[in-house]
């Protein structure tokens, strides 16, 4: 690419700069500069200062609660979303339209206004709340389920998205080869189309893992917060700040933020991976 | 009927998807608009016109508008130097764009407490300012800036990707200036990216509560936005108001996407 | 070309417009003056009640108008964002102790507990709501022990409330008043509240936010101020209260701000206001909301709705604050052992 272009073929030392000056400072003052006072922070007791607000009993449990609503919900958006993006992208029916546009919606629904369905629609005074509690004995809010829900709301969008675009730019030649030949379609699902689609599901998932992670809105309304119970990281840090315990805030805050930077490098690198794969 | 499904399995399976996604998202917005109206129109419409709502709206509105405008020009122009130029630590910056997207809005606003508080390390350089960042609007602002930053970048990187060099370089040859290339060749093609990003941009920036609730206080009449007004609403009984807001607040920013969605698809249709 | 430069500078001008219309850069003028209020969750109705009333009154005192801002919260978190920098002009807070932080961060600097009454403003009691018609038949604090009884309080770490519920559940226990828990025995009042904590099952931030789980169907009862309660039965709930044999008295303060004052230059009216709140009217008002008033003549008036307790005891029995805030609130403190062993009994 001959950057040299658009400048015109004249000098152009300087004004590059004049570009990229506010740019990384843009970038730098507001993310990294907020991240290193974090940083900073949790370590102001060292290390070992740090895993110890960690393995507080309080606070592990926050971490391991969001840790396994996040992957489960992970889990069931991988399948859900996969399934989804197919009938999206493969099938023609009516409400077609309807459904493409629904899928949009929780990207942009406040995750505060999300709680506030969730607990109208599942909350104990609603109908179908206290059915389930009553007759099969499943809380949803105020309750891990909760969480889950709310988590798969809100990530929803995010391996349906990943996985269309791939799913629509696939050669059908493939799958039709493989039907002549008289394999049932699970099967060619299962051997062609689904290794292709394996990196954008993945990469899809850990996204709306990590940002299943961090989520607050939503589960602060519907989990019910209770320390050691329902209570999550991210509402566990909100309870340190407000309770002045700055150790633990830090902590756990950079515990979160380094669990999401992982992540995303990860998904970063799936996505790599299999960009530089179909470049040759 | 218009369909191309063959066989029970692909029936099974689009009834699958329709049942999940019925429970999963519509059945919670149809529970809410229920909710809204159960105690009547015209005590809804009550909570619609309650002067610490329309406050609230306002304070959010601004918040966004600022937001979008800022996100609008060092979003585009960090896409373009992270796209058009090569440089030491560019790999460091792409990856720290990313980090908003996944970081906890408690996380960002305590982030800017330990900057900002009266502890922080800006705190008392603040206050020699007579500024008010934390627990004042300026602090929320800079939150939502935080929250929203990757959404400008990302739109626009694509579409910087994919701009036609022939045009530029045709035009630098018949010696125009950059200024004048940068405007009738360039921004012609980046137009429908940038009014996306700045629609979704401003979509999060109205939804933003986690990171302004540490950071602003939600104090009423002053840092008090939509999402924080449904969340003392709630706190304070006041359920029409609390569902009719997050009605407001919701279809508001549905639309917006919606809006924006459109926009795109006639973008690929031309 | 030209058209476009004229549409950034009207971009640029709009958001400057906006950023420079936010609130904070107002200044107080001569007729125009604003206070900003941080209470505790419990009180937000009757404030919401005297507040206007209070505009009225200064308008014709002095011809001035006063806007306020409120803010409620959990009295220790909204005692700890007014040291982080919020800069409220008066706090009205749940306890002596979250005044105190204020002050020892050096914000307050006069002798706020020689305004009246040593600056305690409200009072009410700590009690029980259970459900319509007492189904588990709730009548004092021997009964919280009850296996399979849901309890809902709120945490310490950051309500008030839940702080007074400690300290009445404990001091009752100690003080011999409880069936079956010898009195003055440290261990047994101990036991007694590690007992009482494992039947907790949902602890929020504020007092306000545990009312209202219990409303949501949450729990058999919710241990809470006597005027949440009763507010909570005002706006149509259906739980009852039921009033132990034996409680804490919960004493509220309210101070002014010295730094906030001294900045917004809003001392005069932060003063008239504090002083207002112990006036019959406002008084009056804190009434009708449920809270127990230190004004004598409304409290004679109100005495059928607050029936007196047989034993009531207030902090000093523990001694004060200070050795409460060390001895069992502190990092070692008996409250964080007796959650510690609650919670760890019940995995």
């Amino acid at each position: 690419m001959d950057l040299t272009l658009i400048q015109g073929g004249r000098k152009t030392g300087l004004s590059k700069w004049f570009l990229r000056v506010p740019a990384l400072l843009y970038v730098t003052l507001m993310i990294l500069v907020p991240l290193i006072v974090i940083v900073e922070d949790g370590f102001r007791a060292g290390l070992s200062g740090l895993i110890h607000q960690i393995s507080v009993p309080i606070a592990q449990h926050a971490i391991l609660l969001t840790l396994w609503t996040a992957a489960l919900m992970t889990l069931i958006n991988a399948i859900m979303g996969l399934a989804t993006a197919y009938v999206l992208v493969r099938y023609e029916f009516p409400g077609k339209q309807l459904l493409n546009a629904i899928v949009d919606l929780p990207l942009s629904i406040p995750t505060l206004v999300t709680g506030v369905m969730l607990v109208m629609l599942y909350g104990p005074q609603s109908a179908l709340g206290a059915f389930l509690s009553e007759k099969i004995g499943l809380d949803i809010i105020f309750a891990p389920p909760g969480i889950v829900v709310a988590l798969l709301f809100i990530s929803f969008p995010f391996v349906v998205r990943t996985i269309q675009p791939v799913l629509m730019n696939l050669d059908l030649t493939q799958e039709e080869a493989a039907a002549t030949l008289g394999a049932k379609p699970w099967y060619t699902f299962r051997k062609v189309v689904l290794p292709t689609l394996l990196p954008p599901l993945l990469s899809g998932s850990l996204l709306s893992f990590s940002r299943a992670v961090g989520e607050f809105g939503a589960v602060v309304i519907v989990a019910g917060n209770i320390p050691l119970k329902t209570q999550t990281a991210a509402v566990y840090v909100l309870g340190a700040v407000e309770s002045e315990n700055r150790l633990g805030a830090s902590a756990v805050s950079l515990l979160l933020l380094t669990i999401a930077i992982l992540v995303l490098m990860t998904a970063n690198g799936i996505q790599k991976a299999w960009e530089n794969r179909h470049e040759n | 009927m218009k369909t191309n499904i063959r066989g029970w399995g692909g029936w099974l399976l689009l009834a699958l998807v329709v049942v999940y996604v019925g429970f999963l998202i519509a059945a919670p917005i149809g529970s809410l608009v229920n909710g809204a109206f159960t105690s009547g129109l015209s005590e809804a419409w009550q909570s619609l016109t309650s002067e610490p709502f329309l406050q609230s709206v306002w304070l959010s509105i601004r918040i966004a508008v600022v937001v979008v405008l800022v996100q609008a020009i060092f979003g585009s122009l960090t896409a373009w130097v992270l796209t058009r130029q090569d440089f030491f630590g560019k790999a460091l910056i792409n990856g720290l764009l990313d980090i908003p997207f996944a970081l906890s809005p408690v996380v960002v606003g305590y982030m800017l407490l330990l900057l900002f508080g009266r502890n922080g390390i800006l705190g008392p350089l603040m206050e020699s300012l007579n500024i008010q960042v934390a627990f004042a609007v300026p602090g929320m602002f800079l939150a939502t800036l935080f929250v929203s930053l990757p959404f400008m970048v990302r739109e626009m990187t694509p579409v910087i990707q994919q701009l036609d060099f022939s045009q530029e370089s045709a035009a630098a040859t018949l010696g125009a200036s950059k200024w004048r290339i940068f405007w009738q060749v360039i921004f012609p093609q980046l137009k429908t990216a940038l009014i996306y990003g700045m629609t979704l941009t401003f979509a999060r920036a109205l939804g933003e509560f986690g990171a302004v609730l540490v950071i602003g206080g939600g104090v009423q009449g002053r840092t008090e936005t939509a999402t924080l007004y449904i969340f003392r609403s709630l706190d304070e009984r006041q359920y029409t108001d609390a569902y009719v807001a997050a009605i407001v607040l919701g279809c508001f920013s549905v639309m917006l996407v919606l809006l924006a969605d459109a926009l795109k698809r006639k973008r690929s249709q031309d | 070309m030209k058209s476009k430069i004229r549409i950034l500078v009207l971009l640029a001008l709009i958001a400057a417009t906006l950023a420079a219309c936010s609130p904070a850069t107002e200044q107080p003028s001569g007729d125009q003056v604003s206070l900003i209020l941080a209470a505790y969750t419990t009180p937000r109705e009757a404030y919401g009640e005297i507040i206007p009333l209070f505009q009225t009154y200064w308008l014709e005192k002095t011809g001035q108008d006063v806007t306020f801002e409120e803010s409620y919260l959990g009295s220790g978190a909204q005692s700890r964002a007014v040291v982080e920098g919020f800069e409220a002009d008066v706090v009205a807070l749940s306890l002596e102790a979250d005044v105190n932080r204020i002050q020892q961060a050096g914000l307050i600097t006069h002798d706020w507990k020689t305004v009246e009454n040593q600056g305690v403003v409200t009072t009410s009691i700590v009690s029980l709501a259970v459900r319509e018609v007492n189904p588990k038949g709730i009548s004092d604090w021997a009964d919280l022990t009850q296996p399979g009884l849901e309890i809902l309080t709120p945490n310490p770490n950051t309500s008030g409330g839940a702080m007074w519920n400690v300290l009445a559940i404990y001091g009752t226990a100690l003080r011999g008043e409880i069936e079956g828990v010898p009195g003055d025995d440290p261990d047994a009042a101990f036991t007694f509240l590690t007992q009482v904590l494992q039947n907790v099952s949902v602890m929020d931030k504020a007092a306000r936010d545990s009312i209202l789980n219990f409303e949501m169907g949450i729990g058999d009862l919710a241990i809470t101020y006597e005027n949440e309660i009763l507010v909570g039965q005002q706006s149509g709930q259906t739980y009852e209260r039921v009033i132990p044999s034996s409680t804490i008295l919960i004493q509220n303060p309210v101070a002014l701000v010295d730094a906030s004052v001294e900045k917004h230059g809003t001392r005069e009216v932060a003063e008239a206001f504090v002083e207002f709140l112990f006036t019959s009217e406002a008084q009056e008002i804190f009434a009708q909301h449920g809270l127990r008033v230190v004004n004598q003549e409304i409290a004679a008036q109100t005495e059928s709705e607050y029936p007196p307790v047989g034993d009531l005891f207030t902090v000093e029995y523990f001694g004060g604050w200070d050795v409460i805030m060390d001895e069992i609130f502190g990092e070692n403190g008996i409250y964080n052992l007796a959650i510690a062993t609650a919670q760890g009994d019940a995995h």
